[in-house]
């Protein structure tokens, strides 16, 4: 389900059936202008991601919202994921996932509350090429296989 | 250098307007939307899509997938379908809809061991027979829809799913 009204009228109404959540973790660094493109274009990517895994299970995985965050400063994110985190753990939630491209979260890993999914990512490309379309497919069949062995 | 004074003639002149703009403009909207409608709508209801040769549809279900245009208020976009297709003991062709009925989630053909002639849910373990109506005691309470469907020159089209309602 994703962060939208009429899906979270659905979830209010079933969220016995409704235990995973998947908070997408995004950087960005407005100062950097070289790494601009590549991070809108992960982003983008991401958000591809998110889509085919909320078609595959629309009805057990809730999307949070974006969690952006400028990248020279990983630690000072955490308390402030984690907190993301609890306050989803209240309605409850059984499995929280982080999911990024960014693979230096990977260090931090054990001070987050979440589950930290690193999926390999994309540098560049465009979103409508049939490579990338046949890395999505093929990545989103792993992740999802990856979702249900936690089930 | 004076600033310029507005009077109070020219005041109500000016509020006026605005005012008697403002009606015309709610008077015009839904004059405009008559006018530009038919171009919000969805495509015609009825529209088939090509999405598969007849010739590769099987016993088993396999599944299909293709795209339709869709517009809301706000955009235009391509919306992926698919649909599990097989022939039944007629030869009919069946097209089901293989999103899950209880709260959505995608439909396996016989991906859980233990019903290896079933729809399966992963999500909650949801379950259909062939023919797509779902497994008392599961999840769901309605049957997966079917999709309307015609043959032309080997070509399978599918159009909408439409709904079997009550189910077990
Ligand atoms: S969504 Fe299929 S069983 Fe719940």
């Amino acid at each position: 389900m994703q962060w939208n009204k009429e899906d979270i009228s659905l979830f209010m109404g079933a969220k016995e059936y409704i235990d995973t959540l998947i908070v997408p973790l995004i950087p960005f660094d407005p100062s950097v202008e070289h790494g601009l493109k590549e991070q809108a274009f992960q982003s983008e990517l991401l958000g591809l991601f998110m889509r085919e895994i909320d078609k595959e299970f629309k009805g057990r995985v809730l999307l949070s919202p974006e969690y952006y965050y400028i990248e020279d400063n990983r630690e000072q994110e955490i308390p402030r994921i984690n907190s993301w985190c609890e306050k989803f753990q209240q309605q409850p939630f059984e499995h929280l996932f982080l999911f990024t491209f960014d693979v230096k979260w990977k260090r931090l890993d054990k001070d987050l509350t979440g589950e930290l999914i690193w999926l390999p990512g994309r540098k560049n490309g465009s979103l409508q090429s049939s490579e990338t379309i046949s890395f999505v497919k093929e990545q989103t069949s792993q992740i999802t296989e990856m979702i249900r062995s936690y089930w | 250098m004076s600033k310029k004074q507005v009077s109070r003639r020219q005041f109500l002149n000016y509020t006026l307007t605005g005012v008697g703009g403002f009606m015309a403009a709610g008077m015009l909207a839904p004059m405009v939307r008559f006018a530009i409608d038919p171009v919000l709508k969805p495509s015609a209801s009825g529209e088939m899509h090509p999405v598969v040769e007849v010739s590769k549809i099987t016993n088993t279900p396999q599944r299909f997938e293709w795209e339709v245009k869709q517009q809301d208020a706000w955009y235009e976009s391509m919306v992926q379908k698919s649909a599990w297709v097989y022939v039944d003991k007629n030869d009919e062709i069946v097209a089901l809809s293989p999103i899950c009925t209880h709260l959505g989630c995608v439909v396996d053909w016989s991906s859980n061991e233990q019903y290896p002639d079933q729809f399966y849910c992963p999500c909650h373990g949801g379950r259909y027979t062939k023919d797509g109506v779902n497994v008392p005691g599961t999840p769901p309470t309605a049957p997966l829809p079917i999709y309307e469907h015609k043959v032309e020159e080997d070509m399978l089209y599918l159009g909408r799913a439409h709904d079997r309602g009550g189910g077990v």
